[in-house]
């Protein structure tokens, strides 16, 4: 995913002579060539996050459409302050582009694996988020992220998955099973998860939500109408996906699905393991969400 | 002090008074740093939005009376529009804003207007036009780390177009700087991250007008430690940290226009 999106932004920088890459010590053997051909418009900044962040906005004043990547965990949570004021309060066009998701680096432990950036960054002002799940989803989202709109955070996870086919849009349907009452909504990998678990069962659709925020309320309340049970997969505390669905279904004046989470506890538990052990300890593994949604759909 | 300056006082006073508002010493110290800043820039540029402008940032952004009570009377404000500050519906808020007319960046949070001043820096460089890019923060304001990684990497870059201006009063809201944690020795330390450093009476604007002029063809980044009195001009106010963030009122702001009309007179 990482070298997709690497060739997705060496494009839009051929495209646009705006477009300006700024790296906090990330990289390696990716963005060099990025380097070499754009020397006036590339800076590793060093390992100094809050200075990269206020680099971006100062390079928007002067005109040019910044992408920040480093590694997710420091460019959301160390440079908060700075994401706040700098971008989001001045509606500064700048792509935040953070290297692995949710449990990736859960070996490295908590202060490297992300499950708290989506509910971190939700209640920014004119922040949007994305997740991509997929290759083709990355090429989705990026044609979304270099129309550079405004403040936007995508978080890349460690991953192959391919679905073989285009995906045009963001926010679709990656399987659908007719007459199913239940319906699984996740992003990023645990998309790829869902996708696995629905075939140990195929009694459930899956909906990947690339991009979280803005929320997509069309499809909601689409959803809503439609599925009698909502379960939101994700690689995120309850603070993320879930909990933008809860807010969207709070707030509609009509009957609503019933909805589930899983996905971590809202902890940092001192035992770690490789991103496996850590989805199945909090029943992120596809069999864990197939027993999940068996379950449900024998409960009313 | 000319009349020039005096009247900038006035004004800054003026409206922290009518607005029953606040950072008044803060205020007081940068004035002389932005007259001279002001004075250095082409304002007509500014006016245009040359992409090529100058630019300048107040990362203490707690001393806007300063910044907008300057840039009125170098004509970047109306009359009308200063004397909104800090009211109701206002966009002169108590902090900088960019919503105000030829505001470049808002500040009020410490330690974001110098990475965000090389970042514009850099910009310009690598469009290779000639502005320049001037910061003012405080001396307490340093105990950001975030300057220094900017202080950091704009010697390593030689960035050449960046001015950064230190209003070196020696107070921040609790006491004195060097008592909690000194920046001292401050030129030295600019020096080593390969800054061209100078020191400067911070209420003589010729003499730092002079430096930014001589300047210019910097080969390095310029830092101006301009040594500033909290509260200058207004006797009972000067040094005196209660000032930091209150405003005069009743007697007091009488004898602030009693001083002031002496000062002009």
């Amino acid at each position: 995913m990482r070298s997709v999106f690497i060739k997705q932004l060496h494009e839009a920088m051929r495209r646009d002579d705006k477009v300006f890459l700024l790296i906090g010590d990330t990289g390696f053997h990716l963005v060099e060539p990025l380097f070499e051909e754009f020397p006036d418009r590339t800076l590793n900044v060093g390992v100094a996050e809050q200075n990269l962040i206020g680099i971006s906005a100062g390079l928007c004043n002067a005109g040019f459409k910044p992408v920040c990547y480093a590694i997710s965990n420091f460019l959301v949570q160390r440079c908060f302050e700075q994401i706040r004021n700098d971008l989001c309060l001045h509606n500064y066009p700048v792509v935040l582009a953070g290297t692995s998701a949710g449990f990736d680096n859960g070996a490295l432990w908590a202060t490297h694996y992300i499950v708290d950036d989506i509910g971190c960054l939700k209640p920014l002002p004119k922040m949007k988020i994305y997740s991509p799940s997929s290759i083709e989803a990355m090429h989705a989202v990026c044609r979304e992220l270099f129309a550079f709109s405004g403040p936007a955070y995508m978080r890349i996870a460690k991953s192959k998955f391919s679905e073989g086919k285009d995906a045009s849009n963001i926010n679709r349907f990656v399987l659908e099973t007719p007459e199913s009452e239940i319906l699984v909504v996740a992003h990023g990998k645990m998309v790829k998860n869902a996708i696995d678990a629905a075939a140990l069962a195929k009694n459930f659709s899956v909906f990947a939500m690339d991009r979280i925020k803005p929320v997509d309320t069309g499809v909601l309340d689409g959803f809503a109408g439609k599925y009698k049970k909502i379960v939101v997969v994700e690689d995120n505390f309850k603070s993320g996906l879930y909990n933008s669905i809860c807010q969207f279904l709070a707030e509609r004046n009509a009957p609503n699905p019933k909805i589930y989470f899983i996905g971590p506890a809202e902890e940092y538990e001192k035992h770690t393991g490789d991103p496996k052990y850590l989805e199945e300890k909090y029943g992120l593994a596809p069999a864990q969400i197939n027993a999940f949604i068996k379950k449900i759909s024998a409960a009313e | 002090m000319s009349n020039f300056n005096t009247e900038i006082r006035k004004t800054i006073l003026r409206i922290i008074h009518e607005s029953h508002a606040a950072h008044t010493g803060t205020s007081l110290s940068a004035v002389e740093i932005l007259i001279a800043v002001f004075k250095s820039m082409d304002l007509e540029k500014i006016k245009k939005h040359n992409n090529a402008r100058d630019r300048i940032i107040l990362s203490k952004g707690h001393g806007t009376a300063a910044l907008y009570a300057v840039m009125y009377h170098f004509g970047l404000l109306t009359e009308d529009e200063i004397n909104t500050y800090f009211k109701n519906g206002t966009v002169l808020a108590g902090h900088t804003s960019h919503h105000v007319p030829f505001v470049e960046h808002s500040t009020g949070a410490l330690g974001h207007g110098l990475p965000v001043a090389l970042g514009i820096a850099l910009g310009l460089r690598s469009l290779k036009l000639g502005g320049r890019s001037f910061v003012v923060t405080g001396d307490g304001e340093l105990h950001e780390g975030s300057n220094w990684e900017a202080i950091m990497l704009a010697g390593h870059m030689k960035m050449q177009n960046l001015c950064l201006l230190v209003d070196k009063n020696g107070l921040s809201q609790v006491g004195r700087v060097d008592e909690c944690c000194t920046v001292d020795p401050l030129k030295e330390k600019f020096e080593s991250f390969n800054f061209a450093a100078y020191e400067v009476d911070g209420h003589d604007d010729n003499k730092i007008q002079e430096i930014i002029q001589k300047t210019e063809n910097s080969e390095k980044p310029v830092a101006i430690v301009c040594h500033t009195v909290k509260g200058k001009g207004i006797s009972f106010m000067e040094h005196n940290n209660e000032w930091h963030y209150m405003g005069p009122q009743g007697e007091d702001y009488e004898k602030v226009v009693e001083e002031l009309e002496n000062a002009s007179s």
